[in-house]
C-alpha cells in the first residue's frame, strides 16, 4: 500500500513541477533554516558539558549592592575560594582564575638558534595547580595533575606548541613570556592541551601558574574580602552536598570576613553559586570569563526557525487544497474501490511526508554550502563530534517528519472527506471554509512577513544611528597602538616624540583606556565635607598630557592635563559633567579647586579638581554615561598609544608608525587598531542580530510569495474562462489585473493591520536595551508595509498580467 | 439480490427541495441485467448511487442480499462496497497518475489482496478484456473505448456479484459502444448481476430488463424477451 502511495506521491510531484517546486524549494528553504539554528542551539546549550566533575562543580558571583543598586557579577576577591574551603566542610576543593586583564594580547618570545621570534597570543590566563584537575582539558603533553604546580610554568594549546616548537615535543621547554599584567619571564612549558570542540565559557589558549611572575607576589598581598574583584573563582562540591544549603552559609560568612569594611564605605554584599554547566545561558552575570549567551536571543532565534518552517508548510496545506480539484477524481475513485476514509488520509500524509524528505536531502545540501556564511554572521564555529552529528541529524529527521504531518495533516482531512457521488459527477468545488481558511493562512505568512521587514528597518536605523551618534570626542581618524609589554612601554615618550613630528600625525597621547574598550578601574570617591560612607563610583583612567587632547574632548571649565603643568601627577583630577552631577556640584565652575577624597587601605587620598570635561561615550549606547575622572599617569601605566591621523593616504601613515616602531623596538611585531572600529566592535551581538534578522526577513518574504505566486497562478488557471469572457466584452488588462489582484492584495492589507502592532511592540521592547536610541515612528511600520506591499504586488501582478493580455480566443477554446 | 422498497431521497437547499426518489420500489435478481431508463433529473443516478452505497436514502427500505445496508456505517459501507460491487462510468474515472495496470490492481490493494496473487488476477483480466499489451501505459495515452475497457476491468477485478453501470457507453462512438455492452452481457452470461442506467435505447436491449423512470417513480418496467 505504501510503495503505491509512493509512486502516486511521486507521479503527482513529477506531472505538477510548478507546485511541486515551490513546496519542495519552500521546505527545503525553511528546513535549512531550522537545521542551521538547530545547530546554533546545540552548540549554545552544550557549553561546559565535557567536564567529568561539572555535576559537582560551581562558580561563585558577587551580588554587590550600593546606592540602592544591585549589580551582579562573576569576580570575586582573590582569598575567596581558600577562606570558603577553610571555613565550608562541603567544599572539597577550590580553583580561582585570573584573566591576564591588562593584556589584549600576551607577547611570546622564543629563541632558535640566534633569532627570537615574536608573536602575540590571546586567551591568557593564570590558574591555581586544581585548575586542570577540575576541569577537564584533554592533555597531549605533560600530567594534568601537576601542570601548574611550579611558579613559571605554562600549559598551552596545542596549536600554540606547534606554532612555537613544529612537531617537536614542547614538553619542558622554555618560552619568555611578556606580560602587562605579569611582566616579561622564562615560562616552562608543562603540558600541551587539545583544544574541546565542545565550548566552554573558558576560552583559554594558554594557562599560565597563578605563582608567576608579578602575579604570584601581588596575590600574597590580597587579604581582604571587599575588594579586587578580579578573580574567578570556582568550587567543587563534596559528593551529596547541597549548593542551595550552602549559599545560606555565605551572608554570615561576608559579615564576618568584610563586614565592617563594606559598611565602611556604604557597599552591601552577597555571594551565589552557578553551576559551571549553566554559566553560558543562565550567569546573567557581568564581567564572566567569556561574554554569556542570550537565552532570550535563542528563544528569537528557535522562534525564528519554526515560523520560517511553519510559512513553508502553510505554502504546503495552501496548494494542497486549492489543486484539491485536481485530485478529486482519485480521491472519488479510490473511494468507489472501497478506500476508508483513514486510508486516504494515509495517502495524503504519506505524500507530504514524501515530499519533507525530499526538501530534507535538498536542504541538507543547502547547509552544508551556507554553513560559511551563517558560522561568519553566527561568530561561531560549527565543528561537532561524530556523536553530535548523528544527534543533530537524527533530530532533524524527526523535525522533518513532523514538518510533513504538519503540512500534510490539514489537506489530508479536507481532501479524504470528499463525496465521491459529488465529485465523480464534476460537480466540485472548494468548499467555502477551505477558502476562508486559505486565506487566514496566506494573512498568517504575511503578518511574519511584514513583521519582519519593520523590524529589520528599525534594526538597521538603530545600527546606522549607533554608527553615526557624535560620541563626543574625535573617533575618525584615531590610529590606537597597544603597548602591550615594558619595553613597549618604555619606548613611548621617543615613539610620542618621533610620529609628533611626522606630517602625517596632528597629535598624539596614552592612555590606560580609551572609548569602547573596557574601562576596568572604577574607584569609590566622595565629595571633601561630605560624610565618608557617600561614595560614588567613578570610573577612572590615567592618561597623559596630550591624550584630551587628541582625543577631542572638550573642556568645560578649568584646563586640561599639558607639559605647562607636570606637578599634576600629584593626584590633580579631571571629571566629566556627569561625574559633576553625582558629587552635586552647582556648576563646573564650582567645581575647580574642590577636592574629593578616596578612602584606600586604611589612608584618605585628596583629589583636586583642575578641570571639567563635556560628557562623552567612553562605553556603548546601552548604558547612559557615568561618572568618570582621568588623571595624569605615566609612561610605565599606559596600555594604550591613539595617534590623530591628518586626512591623507592613511597606509602610507600606518607604514611610517610602524617604521618608527621597528626601529624602537625591534623584538615585538607592530599591530594597530582604529579607534571607530574598535567602538563598534561593543555592537558585534547587535551587527550580528541585525544580519540575521536582515536574512530570515528576505528569506520569510521569498517563501510567503512563493506561496502567493502558487495560489495566483492556480486561481489564474481557475478562472482562464472567466478572463476570456470578458476580453471578449471589453474589460481592459488593467481591469482584469486588478481583478485578479484585488483579492490576494485584501490579504496583504489585512495583515498590515495585524502586524504593525505587533511589530511596534516587540521592537519597542528591543530598543528599551539601548540606554540611547533612534526614535521609532509610524513612518517606519508604514515603510514596512509598503515594502512587503509592492514584493506582493509584483509576484501576482506578474502572473496576472500574464493572464490579462493572453489572447482571449484561446483562453476560450481551453475550455 | 437487491430488494428495495418505498425508497426516498430529497435534495435540499435553502430555497428548494428537490425529491429525487420518491417512495420507489423495485427488485434485481441474482443474474439478472437491469437497464434503467428515463429523462435526465428522473433519479436514475441517484438511484444507482445508492445501490452503490455512495449516498444514503432520506427513507425506505435497503436490503442487499436480505441485509438491510440503509443504515450501514461510512466503514461498513465501505466494507460492502469493496467485496460486492464494481462500477463503471460514463467518464471513466481512471487515476491519471497510475498505469492500466496499476489502475486496475487498486481495488485488489485495498482488499488487502497479496502482490504475487495481484499480479496473476489482474494480468487474467487485462488478457480477458483485450488490453495486456497496454499494461504500462497511462490512462491519456489511450483511446476512450481502451479506457473504458480499463474501467470495466477494473470493476470486475475482485469478482464482484454486482455492477453498477452508469451510462457506460456515454462518450463512446458506436463501434467501442458496442464492444463494451459486449463486454458486459459476457460478464453477466457468466453470473455477474448489472444494473445499467443508460439513456441508449440501443444499449437497453442488451438487458433482460427496463425500468422507466419519471419523476423518482417507476413507471414502467418492460421485460426483454
Amino acid at each position: 500500500m505504501i510503495s503505491n502511495y509512493i509512486k502516486i506521491a511521486w507521479r503527482n510531484a513529477v506531472n505538477n513541477k510548478v507546485f511541486s517546486f515551490i513546496n519542495i524549494f519552500g521546505l527545503s528553504i525553511g528546513l535549512t533554516c531550522c537545521l542551521l539554528i538547530s545547530m546554533y542551539l546545540f552548540k549554545e546549550f552544550s557549553y561546559d558539558r565535557q567536564h567529568a566533575l561539572g555535576n559537582r562543580l560551581y562558580q561563585v558571583g558577587t551580588l554587590s549592592i550600593m546606592e540602592g543598586k544591585e549589580d551582579r557579577f562573576a569576580t570575586t576577591p582573590a582569598p575567596l575560594g581558600p577562606t570558603m574551603q577553610q571555613e565550608f566542610a562541603e567544599v572539597e576543593s577550590t580553583v580561582r582564575l585570573l584573566k591576564a586583564f591588562q593584556d589584549d594580547k600576551t607577547l611570546f618570545q622564543y629563541k632558535a638558534g640566534k633569532d627570537i621570534h615574536s608573536f602575540y597570543e590571546t586567551s591568557g590566563y593564570f590558574a591555581d595547580p586544581t585548575f586542570f584537575r577540575l576541569f577537564s582539558y584533554q592533555f597531549k603533553e605533560g600530567n594534568p595533575e601537576t601542570a601548574l604546580n611550579e611558579p613559571n610554568s605554562v600549559v598551552i594549546s596545542e596549536d600554540i606548541a606547534h606554532k612555537i616548537f613544529g612537531n617537536e615535543l614542547a614538553l619542558n621547554k622554555t618560552v619568555h613570556i611578556n606580560s602587562n599584567t605579569s611582566g616579561a619571564y622564562d615560562f616552562k612549558v608543562t603540558g600541551v592541551f587539545i583544544p574541546s570542540k565542545t565550548p566552554s565559557h573558558i576560552d583559554a589558549r594558554f594557562v599560565m601558574s597563578m605563582q608567576s611572575g608579578e602575579v604570584g607576589p601581588w596575590l600574597k598581598k590580597l587579604d581582604d574580602l571587599a575588594n579586587n574583584n578580579l578573580f574567578y573563582t570556582y568550587l567543587l562540591l563534596k559528593q551529596g552536598a547541597k549548593p542551595k544549603a550552602l549559599e545560606v552559609k555565605f551572608d554570615p560568612f561576608i559579615q564576618k570576613y568584610a563586614g565592617k569594611e563594606l559598611q565602611a564605605s556604604g557597599r552591601g554584599r552577597k555571594h551565589f553559586l552557578i553551576p559551571v554547566k549553566d554559566i553560558h545561558l543562565y550567569a546573567n552575570t557581568g564581567g564572566n570569563v567569556t561574554p554569556g549567551g542570550s537565552v532570550s536571543y535563542l528563544y528569537l532565534l528557535f522562534s525564528i526557525a519554526i515560523v520560517t518552517l511553519l510559512i513553508a508548510c502553510v505554502n504546503f496545506m495552501n496548494l494542497s487544497t486549492a489543486r484539491s480539484s485536481k485530485r478529486a477524481v482519485e480521491i472519488g475513485v479510490r473511494k468507489v474501490l472501497g478506500a476508508e476514509k483513514i486510508a486516504l488520509v494515509q495517502q495524503f500524509l504519506w505524500e507530504a511526508i514524501l515530499l519533507s524528505l525530499l526538501a530534507f536531502v535538498v536542504s541538507l545540501v543547502m547547509t552544508t554550502l551556507l554553513m560559511p556564511l551563517f558560522e561568519q554572521v553566527a561568530g561561531k564555529d560549527f565543528t561537532f563530534s561524530i556523536q553530535q552529528y548523528v544527534l543533530l541529524i537524527s533530530g532533524f529527521l524527526l523535525i522533518t517528519l513532523i514538518a510533513g504531518i504538519i503540512a500534510g495533516i490539514y489537506p489530508a482531512f479536507y481532501l479524504s472527506a470528499f463525496k465521491p457521488v459529488k465529485v465523480l459527477k464534476g460537480r466540485f468545488s472548494n468548499s467555502l471554509s477551505a477558502i476562508s481558511f486559505r486565506k487566514v493562512l496566506v494573512v498568517f505568512q504575511f503578518v511574519i512577513s511584514v513583521a519582519l521587514v519593520v523590524a529589520s528597518i528599525t534594526i538597521s536605523n538603530q545600527m546606522r544611528y549607533l554608527r553615526n551618534k557624535d560620541l563626543g570626542f574625535q573617533k575618525e581618524q584615531q590610529i590606537v597602538i597597544p603597548l602591550r609589554t615594558s619595553t613597549a612601554k618604555q619606548i613611548y615618550p621617543s615613539l610620542k616624540n618621533s610620529l609628533n613630528a611626522s606630517s602625517s600625525i596632528s597629535s598624539s597621547g596614552a592612555s590606560i583606556f580609551y572609548p569602547g574598550i573596557d574601562n576596568v578601574m572604577d574607584w569609590l570617591m566622595y565629595r571633601q565635607g561630605d560624610a565618608s560612607d557617600n561614595t560614588k563610583q567613578v570610573f577612572m583612567n590615567r592618561v597623559d598630557d596630550s591624550y584630551l587632547q587628541t582625543l577631542g574632548i572638550q573642556l568645560v571649565a578649568g584646563r586640561l592635563f599639558s607639559k605647562e603643568f607636570p606637578g599634576d601627577t600629584a593626584n590633580r583630577i579631571i571629571l566629566n559633567e556627569q561625574a559633576l552631577h553625582s558629587f552635586g556640584f552647582k556648576d563646573p565652575e564650582d567645581a575647580i579647586g574642590k577636592n574629593l577624597i578616596m578612602a584606600w587601605a586604611g589612608r584618605e587620598m585628596l583629589y583636586p579638581i583642575v578641570g571639567v570635561v563635556k560628557n562623552f561615550h567612553f562605553e556603548g549606547l546601552y548604558t547612559k554615561i557615568g561618572a568618570y575622572g582621568f588623571l595624569l599617569g605615566h609612561s610605565r601605566d599606559y596600555g594604550y598609544m591613539i595617534a590623530h591621523a591628518k586626512t591623507g593616504n592613511i597606509k602610507t601613515t600606518l607604514s611610517s608608525i610602524g617604521t618608527a616602531w621597528s626601529t624602537l623596538n625591534p623584538n615585538e611585531p607592530f599591530e594597530y587598531s582604529f579607534l571607530d572600529q574598535d567602538f563598534q566592535k561593543n555592537y558585534i551581538a547587535e551587527e550580528r542580530l541585525a544580519a540575521l534578522i536582515r536574512y530570515f526577513t528576505v528569506i520569510a518574504i521569498f517563501i510567503s510569495c512563493l506561496g502567493l505566486f502558487g495560489l495566483t497562478t492556480f486561481s489564474i488557471e481557475q478562472r482562464t474562462k472567466e478572463i476570456g469572457i470578458r476580453k471578449v466584452l471589453g474589460a481592459s488588462v488593467a481591469g482584469i489585473v486588478s481583478l485578479l489582484s484585488k483579492d490576494f492584495l485584501k490579504l496583504v492589507v489585512i495583515s498590515f493591520l495585524v502586524a504593525s502592532p505587533l511589530a511596534w511592540y516587540f521592537i519597542n521592547q528591543w530598543l528599551q536595551g539601548f540606554a540611547y536610541k533612534t526614535p521609532f515612528t509610524i513612518w517606519i511600520v508604514l515603510a514596512g508595509c509598503l515594502v512587503a506591499f509592492s514584493i506582493a504586488f509584483l509576484t501576482i501582478s506578474i502572473q496576472a498580467i500574464k493572464a490579462a493580455i493572453a489572447n482571449p480566443v484561446k483562453n476560450l477554446r481551453t475550455e | 439480490m437487491i430488494k428495495i422498497t418505498n425508497l426516498e431521497k430529497i435534495y435540499r437547499t435553502e430555497e428548494v427541495e428537490t425529491v429525487a426518489l420518491n417512495k420507489l420500489s423495485m427488485q434485481v435478481a441474482e443474474g439478472e441485467f437491469v437497464a434503467v431508463m428515463g429523462p435526465s433529473g428522473c433519479g436514475k443516478s441517484t438511484l444507482l448511487n445508492i445501490l452503490g452505497l455512495l449516498d444514503d436514502p432520506d427513507g425506505g427500505s435497503f436490503l442487499f442480499n436480505g441485509i438491510e445496508v440503509s443504515r450501514f456505517n461510512e466503514r461498513k459501507r465501505a466494507d460492502l462496497r469493496k467485496r460486492n460491487i464494481g462500477f463503471v462510468f460514463q467518464s471513466f474515472n481512471l487515476i491519471d497518475e497510475l498505469t492500466v495496470f496499476e489502475n486496475v490492481e487498486l481495488p485488489l490493494i485495498y482488499l488487502g489482496v497479496s502482490t504475487s496473487e495481484r499480479k496473476s488476477r489482474v494480468e487474467a483480466v487485462l488478457d480477458k478484456m483485450q488490453i495486456m499489451h497496454r499494461r504500462n501505459h497511462y490512462p491519456q495515452q489511450l483511446s476512450g473505448g481502451q479506457q473504458q475497457r480499463v474501467a470495466v476491468a477494473r470493476a470486475v477485478v475482485n469478482k464482484p456479484k454486482l455492477i453498477l453501470a452508469d451510462e457506460p457507453t456515454g462518450n463512446l462512438d458506436s463501434s467501442n459502444g458496442n464492444e463494451v455492452m459486449q463486454l458486459l452481457t459476457d460478464l453477466n452470461e457468466q453470473g455477474t448481476t448489472i444494473v445499467m442506467v443508460t439513456h441508449s435505447e440501443h444499449d437497453a436491449r442488451y438487458s433482460h430488463r427496463i425500468i422507466r423512470m419519471l419523476d423518482g417513480q417507476t413507471v414502467l418496467e418492460n421485460l426483454m424477451v
